[in-house]
């Protein structure tokens, strides 16, 4: 007499978060106008072009996030990933005139390998994922420092701070953001409509069943780790760019990793897996964004900020979990 | 008719557990075997080696002639070759038509390679209508029952093309409805040419819809039996490997004439309505009815742990209304809930700490930490009165049968000197030989004069336990049957009849 037997399948009609994308959207911009209100420099253009560039950031990051937690993972390695590829490209771009196209080549190239080597250990060596990512989270911390060898990055070359902040054929959108609507486009493409998305989704729900079913699920869960690393540096790539500068707590100092996962939940993506939203991951780091930025200006303390960001994962966790007709 | 899917001498291990000792066996288009045994025998084993989800220690399989090598799942569903696993594969945020086609799901033709999520709801359409089901195909998964899980199963198996098709203990969660929807679906196959298994402890349903019955002891094949000569005494005889005297009636009731538990009046508001009965001392009550009938319902609210309406529960002449399972029992009444694995037994513990889990307020503790050597002398007392087998007391449950497991929970209830026990589905995944323990185990409880309330979906287990039989239909109580009216075909009829559209309740 399960529970599951007992609801009828229209317990699980629409409720608000059906409509989690507006609701953000709604979210974010009230913050922002109350916000102008009691401080009109929040609502100035350079403001909200960092508050944008930020949440981009954060976004890249947190759609891979969103592919791990879909497939009921978790990577917590994506922060000092983040910051690892910023210090290796940023560090080469300043002292060894190292050209664009060479470091996104680098970035992409660094975090195919590190997240591969967090899908080998989850997925063939059957390490479970948060202890796994924990281990690689010190690992690539580590490697940062060692890299780094004391010295930071406090400038980078006029085509990377162009790449980073300017729009491309003068437009006047900065190209991260582009480069942010394709990789939202391309991952909300293959979640819902490519075998693969849905692949994953399927490991999310069952792995046990995925495998019976015919999936490959040691090559889909390696394949995800990896998009997640590479995603993961390429957003150190254009932190670096658009701030022109990295220190070894990049990413880690601003945890990034929790920042992520936050992320991921509020914008509809169950923890338990099986579910992803896409586009609310990333309208979802856009309130963030505007939120700590917003603290800012309304001159919170720092030392409030994590703990905002804590409150949002457990409100978002508590609300991800009562699924609708879900088995008690 | 192709479609003969023959086993030679396959044999497996684990470590130094030879589970499979060389079996061999011939599955035929158009024909239903079965495969019985005791938990453990190695019915699932050799069911997972035919569907390519283990790989075999030894042996070779064949289809139609040629020797066959199965890497994986979907190598055994690409040479059509499909296993309905026990537990159905369900991936609760997809929609069912998604569920039917993951791993297999049809794309559009263009560079994009973009899932054609028409052609699939068509084609999951097309399939559940050849198997006359009426399930939606966009319904999240997650709301389908047990057994339309199964039948969303079989559909699956044909439209991946498979003929072969093999249902693990297909039938152990269903009712007796549900196992005839599902005996239709297997007849079409059947008819239809399709080369069937499936693995049942239920004898009654092997009787009905086998061709073959193989009876496996221990890893090996004992026998092979065909339709005309099934005999009930020789199959569970060749089970168990001991002569073993078919389901009796039990003879003595026990009953005192102290009430122990009165319920008046019962309603949860939603599953069940207006129940009322009353339990003595020593007495044997089972709850008959569909699975989904309301009785987990009833016994969750006199537990306590599902609030109630309205109503009044009264232990031993004490109303105890509203209180939580703590305090339950500690007034003496305990709830052993149907899912062992979910409610009941703690599977990485040991024997020990489960069954001190339940009283650990009694265990003797020294400075606030507990004696294990008390714990070691409770955890002995209950392994001995209550027939545990097992290498040691520090074994964990894990690696126990789903017998001894149940007896193991069991012990765990019964240390803590409850007064009234309602048993859900006591035997539910447990093989014959443990199942006539348990009943004994049952009888001894009622001899000592503990009050027993029994839910179980198995006729014969009702008949074979209880004093008095309340029928439960759609949350309520539509007959009580006692003495001499109680045979299995009476409990069926007694809550089939007000399932009946003719309508007509009788007992």
């Amino acid at each position: 007499m399960s529970a599951a037997a007992a609801r009828s399948p229209a317990a699980s009609r629409p409720s608000w978060r059906e409509r989690r994308e507006l609701v953000l959207v709604a979210v974010t911009a009230a913050s922002a106008g109350v916000v102008g209100l009691v401080n009109p420099g929040f609502l100035t253009f350079e403001n909200l072009r960092f508050v944008a560039l930020n949440s981009v950031v954060l976004s890249i990051v947190a759609l891979g996030q969103t592919l791990v937690i879909a497939m009921r993972g978790i990577d917590l390695s994506v922060a000092p990933l983040m910051g690892l590829s910023a210090m290796v490209c940023g560090l080469l771009a300043q002292s060894h005139g190292l050209p664009l196209w060479g470091a996104v080549g680098i970035a992409l190239a660094l975090g195919l390998a590190l997240g591969t080597l967090n899908g080998v250990l989850v997925a063939a060596l059957n390490i479970p994922p948060i202890i796994t990512t924990l281990g690689t989270y010190s690992l690539f911390g580590g490697l940062t420092f060692l890299y780094s060898d004391g010295t930071q990055v406090d400038q980078v070359p006029p085509a990377y701070a162009a790449f980073g902040n300017a729009g491309p054929l003068g437009l006047p959108v900065p190209t991260p953001v582009l480069v942010l609507v394709l990789v939202t486009a391309a991952c909300w493409f293959a979640l819902n409509h490519s075998r693969f998305g849905r692949a994953v989704l399927a490991v999310g729900n069952n792995a046990a069943a995925a495998y019976n079913a015919g999936l490959r699920v040691t090559a889909i869960r390696i394949q995800v780790y990896a998009l997640s690393g590479l995603l993961a540096c390429f957003s150190g790539l254009v932190f670096v760019c658009y701030t022109g500068s990295a220190t070894v707590t990049t990413g880690t100092g601003d945890h990034v990793e929790l920042q992520s996962i936050a992320v991921a939940l509020v914008g509809g993506t169950l923890i338990a897996g099986g579910r992803a939203n896409v586009v609310g991951t990333v309208l979802a780091s856009l309130f963030l964004s505007t939120v700590l930025t917003a603290l800012v200006f309304l001159q919170v303390p720092p030392i409030w900020y994590s703990a905002g960001e804590g409150l949002m994962i457990l409100v978002a966790v508590r609300g991800g979990t009562r699924r609708a007709g879900g088995t008690a | 008719m192709p479609g003969l899917y023959a086993a030679q001498g396959i044999r497996k291990s684990y470590g130094t557990v030879q589970v499979l000792k060389g079996v061999s066996l011939d599955l035929k288009p158009g024909r239903m075997v079965t495969i019985m045994g005791e938990n453990g025998a190695g019915k699932s084993t050799l069911f997972k080696i035919l569907a390519g989800q283990v790989p075999p220690s030894g042996g070779t399989l064949s289809l139609d002639g040629a020797p066959l090598a199965l890497a994986s799942p979907s190598a055994a569903h690409a040479r059509g070759i499909y296993l309905v696993p026990q537990e159905p594969a369900l991936l609760p945020e997809l929609s069912v038509a998604e569920t039917m086609f993951v791993g297999a799901l049809p794309t559009r033709r263009g560079p994009l390679g973009r899932v054609d999520w028409t052609a699939m709801r068509a084609r999951a359409r097309a399939a559940l209508d050849a198997l006359e089901l009426p399930i939606a195909v966009d319904r999240p998964a997650r709301t389908l029952s047990i057994a339309q899980q199964q039948q969303v199963e079989c559909a699956k198996a044909l439209l991946r093309g498979c003929r072969i098709i093999l249902f693990d203990e297909p039938t152990s969660p269903l009712t007796s409805h549900e196992v005839e929807h599902l005996f239709s679906i297997i007849r079409r196959l059947r008819a239809d040419g399709c080369t069937l298994s499936f693995i049942s402890h239920r004898m009654d349903e092997v009787l009905e819809i086998s061709d073959e019955v193989a009876v496996l002891r221990d890893g090996l094949l004992v026998d092979v039996v065909d339709r005309p000569s099934f005999d009930r005494t020789r199959l569970l005889s060749q089970m168990v490997g001991r002569p073993m005297k078919a389901v009796p009636r039990r003879s003595v009731s026990n009953a005192r004439d102290e009430v122990a538990l009165e319920v008046r009046g019962l309603s949860d508001g939603a599953r069940f309505h207006d129940v009322g009965f009353s339990l003595r001392r020593g007495e044997v009550l089972g709850l008959a009815g569909l699975v989904g009938a309301g009785r987990t319902e009833i016994a969750e609210t006199v537990f306590g742990i599902r609030p109630a309406a309205a109503g009044e529960v009264r232990l031993g002449g004490e109303t105890v209304t509203g209180l939580d399972c703590h305090a339950m029992i500690r007034k003496g009444l305990v709830y052993v809930p149907e899912d062992r694995a979910r409610h009941g037994a703690v599977l990485p513990m040991t024997i020990t700490e489960n069954v001190t889990s339940g009283l650990l307020e009694r265990v003797r503790r020294r400075a606030g930490l507990l004696s294990a050597r008390d714990e070691t002398r409770i955890s002995a007392s209950a392994v001995r009165d209550f027939r545990v087998r097992c290498a040691g007391l520090d074994q964990t449950l894990r690696e126990l049968s789903g017998g001894n497991q149940q007896k193991v929970v069991f012990a765990k209830w019964m240390t803590t000197g409850p007064r009234v026990a309602i048993l859900d589905e006591p035997t539910r995944g447990v093989d014959v030989g443990a199942k006539e323990e348990i009943y004994e185990m049952i009888d001894a409880m009622a001899r000592d004069g503990m009050a027993l309330l029994v839910i179980s979906s198995e006729s014969e287990e009702l008949v074979r336990l209880c004093d008095r039989i309340l029928s439960v239909y759609e949350g309520r109580i539509v007959a009580e049957l006692s003495g001499a009216g109680i045979t299995p075909a009476a409990v069926a009829r007694s809550y089939l009849t007000a399932a009946a559209p003719s309508g007509g309740v009788a007992a």
